[in-house]
């Protein structure tokens, strides 16, 4: 078979599996996995428009998954309107959000770029801790149990936050994917490579960057509103949670960052590595961090391109002998 | 012949060091002008400035007509000038081929069309059998070449060329000198800044030559080089000897 017919039938053989994977899955804690796995392979995706291929290093993502979580939830709570819309309409909150944070943090470069975006995180989290009468506070609120209404996206069992997921998935894989062949993803690279370079060949890079975070910002706020539908809850520390920052970041490095598969690639890896450690050595506190951390440090030690990078790097050396 | 470029009492200073000061030079079009001078004398600061990428203290910079001072380099290269840079500085993860068509894409939306613009830049520039590599990969005189592929893609009037003799050696400079020669002969608006001598005799038949941001000299090669302001910048006062 030649390589593209072969790369075709995988590609099928996966889109199947994974179609029907929730049909086979029964247990709830694995399909918990899976949907964990999407989500922040969808994060992580959305992440590394902007931290893969441009280069720029947030590591304050929190701030749109938050805002996206509120402004759905907000909108549910108080005036019954499906998250559905809350979704898009949480988007544009992030979107608008992503213009005053995009101009403070572009400011700087490097290591401090990455400092500033952890503030707005940080500061957006403690507005809403503080501001009680607009958002709940600290304590948070349950979402409404409406049983099965997929209208308001509640559902009955998992498979279709599954579903949903990998929707979300699927379409920021998409934009990826267009960006990536398109005049935009040659710019995004170049900026992320040398800015002045960049800037002389006739890239607007400031409008470059605000772009790109205002679609990765858009995007990170769907997921937003999907967690807090998945989990029923909200509050403060689980929507602008810095460990969502991070983990956006960590799955796209570990796959490889400005790769358009790396995210995913590096969320199944990590989350299931995390779910098997866990299930192995649940009760030592400690040691299942201690492992994660251990793999992560090999794999940024020994592969700092990921395991896509690798993959490609072996792909290409395999080529070149042939 | 219409004029290309006009730099007229330009000036720059960064805190107390006056990096230019009241530098004026017209560039006509077609022709190769060099700018050369001692390290230190500001021909990479005139470049930064013309380009955009700072913002002179005084002066004005006009290409083909249009101020260029308060544009950013974005800005200055759609306008139709270029540069390279003293050190390359490539897309080091793109392959020769991307870094030439992200030029490319200033002119050309449609990657195909990008593509195509591209690959004949990197023929020009006679780097087409390296157009897989990776743009890290490359030698120092195939980096100069991507430089001014890439530069040449954005479809430029006027290309500033800075250094890009440096650290070649003999054999290599021939082949750069031959293909500045080959992009005037294009019909490039040429300024160069270059420390090689024996490149700007070989290029330019107008030199103006810089010495701590000063102007002190300007002309053809022959009355340059006799110019006693010129000899005395580039070998120090000779009051000691």
């Amino acid at each position: 078979m030649s390589l593209g017919g072969r790369r075709g039938a995988v590609a099928a053989i996966v889109v199947v599996l994974v179609a029907v994977l929730p049909l086979m899955v029964k247990s709830s804690f694995a399909l918990d996995i899976l949907i964990r796995i999407l989500l922040f392979a969808f994060i992580g995706t959305a992440w590394n428009l902007l931290g893969g291929y441009a280069k720029q290093f947030s590591l304050g993502h929190a701030a749109f998954f938050g805002l996206g979580a509120y402004t759905s939830s907000l909108l549910e709570v108080n005036y019954g309107i499906s998250p559905w819309l809350g979704m898009l309409a949480g988007g544009f909150v992030a979107l608008l959000a992503s213009l005053p944070i995009g101009w403070l943090c572009f400011r700087l470069r490097g290591p401090y770029f990455t400092i500033a975006t952890i503030a707005t995180a940080q500061v957006l989290m403690l507005i809403f801790l503080k501001f009680r009468d607009f958002a709940w506070g600290a304590e948070g609120t349950t979402m409404p149990n409406l049983g099965d209404a997929p209208l308001m996206m509640q559902f009955d069992g998992k498979a279709a936050y599954y579903y949903v997921a990998l929707g979300l998935l699927l379409v920021s894989l998409g934009v990826t994917a267009w960006i990536e062949r398109s005049r935009a993803g040659y710019y995004l690279v170049a900026l992320g490579e040398d800015q002045d370079a960049a800037e002389a060949v006739g890239i607007d890079v400031p409008r470059m960057k605000r772009d790109i975070l205002m679609l990765s910002a858009f995007l990170t706020a769907m997921a937003g509103t999907f967690y807090v539908q998945y989990i029923y809850f909200i509050d403060p520390n689980t929507a602008f949670n810095f460990s969502i920052s991070i983990e956006a970041a960590l799955v796209s490095i570990v796959g490889g960052v400005g790769t358009l598969f790396g995210p995913l690639i590096g969320t199944v890896l990590l989350e299931t590595t995390a779910a098997l450690l866990q299930s192995w050595l649940g009760n030592q506190a400690g040691v299942q961090v201690t492992v994660y951390s251990v793999i992560l440090m090999a794999v940024i030690l020994w592969r700092p391109t990921g395991i896509t990078g690798y993959a490609l790097e072996l792909y290409a050396r395999r080529r070149a002998k042939a | 012949m219409a004029e290309a470029l006009v730099v007229q009492d330009l000036s720059k200073r960064f805190g107390g060091l006056r990096a230019v000061q009241e530098v004026s030079f017209t560039v006509r079009e077609n022709e190769t002008l060099a700018l050369i001078g001692p390290n230190g004398a500001g021909k990479t600061t005139a470049f930064n400035l013309i380009m955009g990428f700072y913002r002179p203290d005084g002066g004005s910079v006009r290409a083909f007509g249009r101020e260029l001072v308060g544009l950013r380099p974005h800005a200055v290269c759609a306008l139709g000038v270029a540069r390279t840079f003293q050190v390359a500085k490539p897309f080091g993860g793109m392959t020769v081929l991307e870094n030439v068509m992200t030029g490319a894409f200033l002119r050309e939306r449609r990657p195909a069309a990008a593509h195509a613009k591209a690959r004949e830049a990197i023929a020009f520039a006679g780097l087409s059998a390296r157009e897989r590599s990776a743009a890290r990969d490359l030698t120092t005189i195939d980096q100069r070449r991507l430089e001014m592929a890439r530069a040449l893609a954005t479809e430029p009037r006027l290309l500033l060329l800075d250094e890009v003799m440096a650290g070649l050696n003999p054999a290599e400079v021939d082949q750069a000198v031959a293909l500045v020669h080959k992009l005037a002969a294009r019909g490039l608006t040429i300024v160069i800044v270059e420390h090689l001598m024996r490149a700007v005799m070989a290029l330019a038949r107008h030199i103006v030559v810089l010495d701590h941001g000063q102007k002190i000299a300007e002309g053809n090669p022959t009355e340059v080089m006799n110019n006693p302001e010129v000899v005395r910048a580039y070998l120090g006062s000779s009051g000691h000897r």
